[in-house]
């Protein structure tokens, strides 16, 4: 009998935002689990290969995204738990992802434009103001931000490790993985005890 | 500059350069002796001057922004009770000895700040006062305590109950735990193959914020006379007479730093933040508690609450905003007006003469080239930190004199000590005190000194 839960991380947000950075580090923390067999499906690695020459107009957008939630529905039902990162900037076709697959949970990269064209992490952002790509999200494509994303990670606040947590928080909010104690370093006994001593000493 | 093959740091959590320095340096024959011979000079601390973050700070030579933690406990989530503590898990940056250990290099570590759990390096580790007792695993590798047991017996953290009015039990803790933690250092040195070595002493912080009044004519409560004048300078000529000990024990390839996290001074009072918020209109209760209680078990109407704060030797402000805290009621729009009114006030505050105490009121922002985590909305030092965060509610009154929760004697300052002495270079004499010295300088010099590359990100100079 086969109990293993297959199901799907979707990211979406803008290049640049974090959606790789926090994936690679929600799928150690899956791995911590137990969890080997998580399948990631990175928008840029995606491009070349199962969408290879597809370009970036609304059309090709929709069909690239289409591609993977197809590769994420199969992968769910069979009990894989994967991880799509791509842009996705059309909310429609988010949706659409939304329910073809069955235990979907949609996470938000949010990050300023201003606070991406600073960082500017693969230069293309420099580029595509300059006018040198075109279509580019945020700059000169639209980005729908998502309605009710089960999460949203704020990218220029928090630590990648910190968003990954609120993530696989929502796993197991959502019951997609078993609620583990927190794994804090003190026991509650030993966190008094430490509280105690930096409020004998004037620390807090 | 020919390259070391040995760095030693000897670090003495909080000392005061103007106690060591000035006032008893003459008394203090081996710590001035590297002086002469060496370089030296104040050390600026992070912000806030605080143990924790201060020592990762100087051993990543990473600010708190980039690390993401602003003090012992830090807010984990938006929530109204979430700060957690900030242990070495929490510690993401690479530190000197992850570098060295990654090198092959040979480290050991004694007592160094947010340490605990400890964590592989290659080599000796025994870690922190923020490991709960010695029952817990302090030591790595970790049978390296039955080591460290067999020289001292119980090893000592930490001193135990801090807050006594027995004095004369807290010196001789102090002086226990300090002699046994030197035992293990100079075991350590002798018999460990080492490239790196490095201490820390947290016996003089702990010593300067239980006896401060009784040295400092300038102190409040200080009486001419007492018979604890001389504590705190008998406490370091016995450092000094320890660092003689280690001294002794080393080549003339091994650099030797003696380093602070922050220093010290005397403490004037203590500010009552939430009180004061209260009488501001910034804060409301439910229900006015029977006497005084910590923040955390005061009962909050938080739909009619703008901001709080914790308390400590510096203040954090928090503010209540829409969207963001659960009960949240600062529009977004109106947030920057809010923390613009707070500075102003905060910056005016007096002592109970009329007389302001000049308060100090940062934003992470401008303090910090990012924000990693959640920083607090405001940094307040009151009285440029001579007065301490009292964050208990129901004292009645915005000016204290009295412990709520810690000892009233001594406050951090922002300037610790440095000075460096390399014997195989013929001394480094340089015209010191040398100026602009910061704490992340600390890491890139050790680095150089061991011929490694400094990493890039590492935002310290190398001091020469």
């Amino acid at each position: 009998m086969n109990e293993k839960k297959g199901f799907t991380i979707w990211f979406t947000g803008l290049s640049g935002a974090g959606k790789t950075t926090v994936s690679r580090i929600v799928q150690d923390r899956l791995r911590e689990r137990g969890i080997m067999n998580v399948e990631v499906l990175d928008g840029d690695v995606v491009r070349t290969n199962l969408s290879k020459g597809l370009g970036f107009s609304k059309e090709d957008r929709d069909t690239n995204i289409k591609r993977i939630a197809f590769v994420c529905n199969l992968l769910t039902r069979n009990g894989v738990p994967n991880i799509a990162a791509a842009i996705s900037p059309y909310r429609e076709v988010r949706d659409y992802a939304r329910q073809e697959i069955k235990n979907f949970i949609e996470v938000y990269v949010k990050c300023p434009l201003d606070v991406l064209v600073q960082r500017d992490v693969k230069g293309l952002y420099k580029k595509a103001i300059a006018g040198e790509i075109a279509n580019f999200t945020g700059v000169s494509d639209p980005y729908e931000e998502p309605l009710n994303p089960e999460v949203v990670i704020e990218s220029e606040k928090e630590t990648p490790e910190q968003s990954a947590d609120k993530i696989v928080a929502k796993l197991e909010e959502l019951g997609y993985l078993p609620r583990v104690p927190k794994q804090g370093v003190y026991s509650e006994e030993e966190e008094a005890k430490i509280k105690k001593r930096l409020e004998d000493l004037g620390y807090l | 500059m020919a390259k070391n093959k040995k760095v030693l740091i000897i670090g003495l959590d909080c000392a005061a350069p103007g106690l060591i320095f000035d006032r008893w340096l003459d008394q203090l024959p081996n710590t001035k002796s590297l002086m002469e011979r060496g370089i030296y000079g104040e050390l600026e601390s992070c912000i806030p001057p605080i143990t924790v973050p201060a020592w990762t700070c100087m051993m990543t030579s990473k600010n708190p922004g980039k690390l993401g933690f602003y003090g012992f406990r830090n807010r984990s989530d938006y929530s109204y009770s979430g700060l957690s503590f900030a242990t070495s898990n929490l510690v993401k940056e690479d530190a000197v000895w992850d570098i060295l250990s990654r090198l092959g290099k040979r480290v050991v570590m004694v007592g160094i700040p947010q340490t605990y759990p400890p964590k592989p390096v290659n080599g000796y580790m025994i870690t922190c006062f923020l490991t709960p007792d010695t029952k817990s695993q302090y030591t790595y590798p970790p049978d390296f305590r039955d080591e460290v047991e067999g020289l001292v017996g119980n090893y000592i953290l930490d001193v135990d109950e801090f807050r006594t009015e027995d004095k004369d039990q807290l010196l001789r803790e102090i002086y226990e735990m300090t002699e046994k933690r030197f035992k293990v250092a100079k075991h350590l040195i002798k018999t460990k193959e080492w490239d790196f070595f490095m201490m820390v002493e947290m016996g003089v912080d702990r010593i300067y914020h239980g006896f401060w009044k009784y040295c400092d004519p300038l102190h409040k409560k200080y009486e001419p006379n007492n018979r604890y004048e001389n504590s705190i300078l008998e406490y370091h000529k016995y450092l000094d007479q320890q660092i003689g000990e280690i001294l002794s024990l080393i080549d003339d390839q091994t650099c030797v730093l003696i380093v602070s996290d922050h220093g010290a001074q005397r403490m004037e009072g203590g500010i009552c933040v939430n009180e004061w918020l209260m009488r501001e209109g910034y804060l409301t209760l439910l229900e006015k508690p029977a006497g005084i209680v910590p923040f955390g078990k005061a009962k909050i109407d938080w739909t009619r609450t703008l901001a709080w704060g914790e308390g400590g030797y510096y203040s954090r402000i928090f503010l209540n905003v829409k969207g963001r805290e659960p009960q949240g009621v600062i529009e977004k729009a109106k947030y920057q007006q809010v923390r613009e009114e707070l500075k102003t006030k905060l910056e005016a505050l007096e002592d109970g003469q009329g007389k302001n105490i000049g308060t100090r009121v940062l934003k992470p922002e401008d303090v910090y080239p990012v924000t990693n985590g959640i920083p607090p909305d405001l940094i307040v030092y009151f009285g440029n930190l001579r007065w301490r965060s009292v964050g208990s509610i129901g004292l009645n009154t915005i000016h204290t004199f009295e412990n709520d929760t810690g000892p009233d004697d001594a406050n951090h300052a922002e300037k610790g000590i440095f000075v460096l002495y390399d014997p195989g270079n013929g001394g480094t004499r340089k015209p010191s005190p040398l100026s602009g010295l910061r704490i992340y300088d600390i890491a890139p010099t050790v680095l150089h000194r061991l011929g490694v590359n400094v990493p890039s990100d590492m935002e310290g100079k190398i001091i020469q």
